[in-house]
């Protein structure tokens, strides 16, 4: 008789503990904004070692890795990593399942007071094409992309809008000092034919490294003959 | 050009002619009326659609005192005055660098002394502004306006020592004689290169509070009527079309059209699309176009230049290249492909351009030797350069250097021994060159030659102005508020252009013009 006692706890349990901590019913979908409307749980999001995290949407990260609206030029950072995974088009993610926005408000992520913005419905569809070349394209935002750099690291506190330009101490930040660079560039056989120290002086990066459109050396515009190449042209 | 335009005035800002025409431009243009009342702007482009309706901007996005159009010589020079006087200055440049054509040229300078005294120093013979004027008139063929002419000739060692003294400019320990100058007076900076002027130029304009704007295009002048001043620009920015108010005068500094070739077909059908420009590719004149729709006079536009000694496959004028320009006064020669002489090398471009067409032998090629590198205004370390990129072909003789070519030793041999004898007897029979003392003879080795063919550089023609730099409009009547300086105007330079006048008149008319325009009333 007092057998059958402890077998019928031990059966309740088995039975119950699927349901614990999870308010989802069989058969019904993941709330809004849950990672596993993809995933099949939270253990296969986190990399190997990370301790287990209670919730199933972006406010289960937001507690540790706040987000970091500093403008730092800082390669591989949890925002770097978490949109590269989800923004290539294959991923078919929408931003609604971690940002919180509407057209000319500003951008924020659940379960956090960071905000970027406002951002008007023009600049969204703006920044979802530039998303869309940094994760797929053969351009040089791509480039960046495979360098878990992300949007802030080149454009500072604020997302940028049309029109926008990145200065070259943001690029110079990590690729230079200038004459660094100079050094580095300047060819063999005539080291006066440098892209990076010419008689057109001190120039914007962006005229020739352009970053969400195929980049194109300015030299050959006049100097058809000379042999250079840009990493990330059309050569 | 009416008298009344180059009246000289009392102190003060500039005014127009007394006498009104207000009546006769109402019934000649007939837009006077219209455009008052339904705040139309002035459009003298009818039939275009997208033109015709052109609204004047009910609001300015931006007010600044001058407005210069253009960031090379002309631009930079008439910036660095407006803001020396005290006018908010912002200069509006097309491309994403700045210095057009100005700083990629020959970086050379006619003047007819400077601060150290070189001519003198060097012995080089005698000058003045008025034979500065003469040889550019003649140069010209008298096309060329003389009190125009006068404002480069006696701005131009001003703005040369301006350049050194304020802006850091050096200038090589050198003076050329150019074709079609009678005197040695062409200067050249230590860079090679037009740099060696914009920078100082920059330095001067930046420090004096102007500033540069990339990647900003105008696309349209703004004027209301026939009869008041001009308002300000429409502007292609990087964050869309702005209308930019300029309260005392909008200075336009836009550079020529050698790279438009409809334009140079239009005015000019002998300069053909086949032909390569030495030019930067914004050359393109749309700016000429843009005054000439608000009333803007425009003259000679069938003058356009040939810079004979360019690359021959690209047309770049590159350092290489200029040394067959400043080679001819101490003994440089041309030569064709059958090694013979076809041109008085002294000669003006126009000249040396045509008589290599003629030939129908393209390339031709320039002779000099090591003795005369450094006198000509070169350096070993360009010739070396240039001889390792292949521009120069180097040889021990002549003969050699007639293999290297592939044109007849033979013939190459007795060209040069008859030009060495020209030398020693002070006459050229063949084509008439004027032999001076300093000229080298071809005797000593290293020998060097150089491949040419005539590229599109500069156009002659542009806008009327007077020499206060203010644009003149078609029945001769000064545009208020506009003025133009540089390769955008004509009527300074005739129907050809002497080498090395560019950069004198640019820097002189965009001082006058920069000066002229801070007097304005804002």
């Amino acid at each position: 008789m007092n057998k059958t006692i402890p077998l019928i706890v031990i059966l309740c349990v088995i039975v119950a503990t699927p349901l614990m901590g999870q308010t989802k019913k069989a058969g019904q979908a993941p709330k809004a904004g849950s990672c596993l409307g993809c995933h099949a749980d939270m253990a296969a999001v986190l990399p190997k070692d990370h301790k287990p995290v209670k919730g199933t949407d972006i406010t289960a990260c937001v507690g540790c890795h706040k987000p970091d609206l500093s403008g730092k030029p800082e390669a591989n950072n949890f925002s770097a990593r978490l949109h590269r995974a989800h923004v290539k088009p294959e991923a078919k993610t929408e931003c609604a399942l971690c940002h919180v926005w509407a057209p000319g408000k500003p951008i924020s992520v659940k379960g956090t007071k960071a905000s970027l913005g406002p951002v008007s419905k023009g600049t969204m569809s703006l920044l979802k094409a530039m998303f869309v070349s940094w994760a797929a394209s053969s351009y040089l935002d791509a480039i960046h992309d495979k360098g878990n750099i992300v949007c802030l690291a080149c454009h500072g506190k604020t997302l940028p809008e049309a029109g926008d330009t990145v200065e070259n101490d943001r690029c110079l930040s990590c690729h230079g000092p200038m004459d660094t660079l100079a050094a580095r560039s300047a060819p063999k056989d005539f080291p006066d034919r440098n892209p990076h120290k010419s008689h057109l002086g001190d120039i914007a990066c962006t005229v020739c490294h352009h970053v969400h459109s195929a980049s194109k050396v300015y030299c050959l515009e006049c100097h058809a003959k000379f042999t250079m190449k840009i990493p990330e042209g059309n050569s | 050009m009416n008298r009344e335009d180059l009246e000289e005035h009392e102190e003060g800002s500039p005014v127009s002619t007394k006498v009104s025409r207000r009546g006769f431009l109402k019934a000649g243009i007939g837009l006077g009326a219209v455009a008052g009342a339904s705040g139309l702007a002035l459009n003298l482009s009818k039939g275009e659609a997208q033109a015709a309706e052109r609204k004047l901007p009910k609001k300015w996005d931006e007010e600044v005192d001058v407005i210069v159009v253009g960031s090379g010589f002309a631009g930079l020079a008439a910036a660095a005055e407006s803001a020396g006087k005290g006018a908010k200055t912002v200069i509006l440049e097309k491309m994403p660098t700045y210095g057009g054509n100005s700083i990629i040229n020959g970086g050379v300078y006619a003047s007819w002394d400077d601060e150290y005294h070189l001519r003198q120093k060097l012995g080089l013979g005698e000058d003045s502004p008025k034979q500065h004027k003469e040889d550019t008139l003649k140069g010209g063929d008298f096309y060329g306006i003389p009190v125009l002419v006068d404002v480069m000739v006696s701005g131009a060692t001003d703005a040369l020592n301006w350049m050194i003294d304020e802006g850091g400019c050096k200038i090589r320990e050198a003076v050329t004689r150019a074709g079609g100058h009678t005197a040695y007076r062409t200067h050249t900076v230590v860079e090679g290169v037009g740099k060696g002027f914009t920078e100082p130029l920059r330095k001067i304009a930046e420090k004096r509070g102007a500033k540069i704007r990339l990647n900003n295009k105008v696309t349209w002048i703004w004027r209301k009527d026939t009869e008041g001043p001009v308002l300000g620009v429409e502007v292609e920015t990087p964050k869309g079309k702005k209308n930019l108010r300029a309260k005392k005068g909008l200075v336009l500094a836009a550079g020529g059209f050698s790279r438009n070739k409809e334009m140079r077909q239009a005015f000019n059908p002998s300069v053909v699309p086949e032909y390569n420009s030495t030019n930067h590719p914004g050359a393109t004149g749309e700016v000429l176009r843009y005054a000439q729709a608000i009333g803007a006079d425009a003259l000679q536009l069938a003058f356009i230049q040939l810079y004979p000694f360019a690359e021959p496959e690209t047309g770049i004028l590159d350092t290489p290249a200029v040394y067959p320009f400043n080679g001819v006064g101490y003994g440089l020669m041309y030569v064709d492909k059958n090694g013979k002489r076809f041109v008085n090398e002294l000669e003006r471009r126009d000249v040396c351009a045509q008589a290599q067409i003629k030939l129908g032998l393209k390339p031709t090629y320039s002779i000099f030797n090591e003795e005369m590198v450094v006198k000509m205004g070169g350096t070993m370390d360009e010739v070396n350069q240039g001889t390792a990129k292949g521009r120069f072909i180097k040889a021990d003789s002549v003969e050699e250097i007639a293999q290297k070519l592939n044109i007849p030793a033979a013939a190459l041999k007795e060209t040069v021994r008859k030009y060495n004898q020209y030398l020693k007897d002070g006459k050229d029979p063949d084509f008439n060159k004027p032999i001076t003392k300093v000229m080298i003879p071809l005797e000593k080795g290293p020998f060097y030659a150089i491949a040419q063919w005539p590229a599109v550089h500069h156009t002659m023609g542009g806008m009327r102005i007077n020499p206060r730099g203010q644009v003149i409009d078609i029945w001769g009547k000064i545009i208020p508020k506009l003025y133009a300086a540089g390769e955008c105007t004509g009527g300074v330079h005739g129907s050809n252009r002497l080498g090395s006048n560019a950069i004198p008149a640019c820097t002189a008319f965009g001082r006058v013009a920069g000066t002229t325009v801070a007097t304005e009333k804002a």
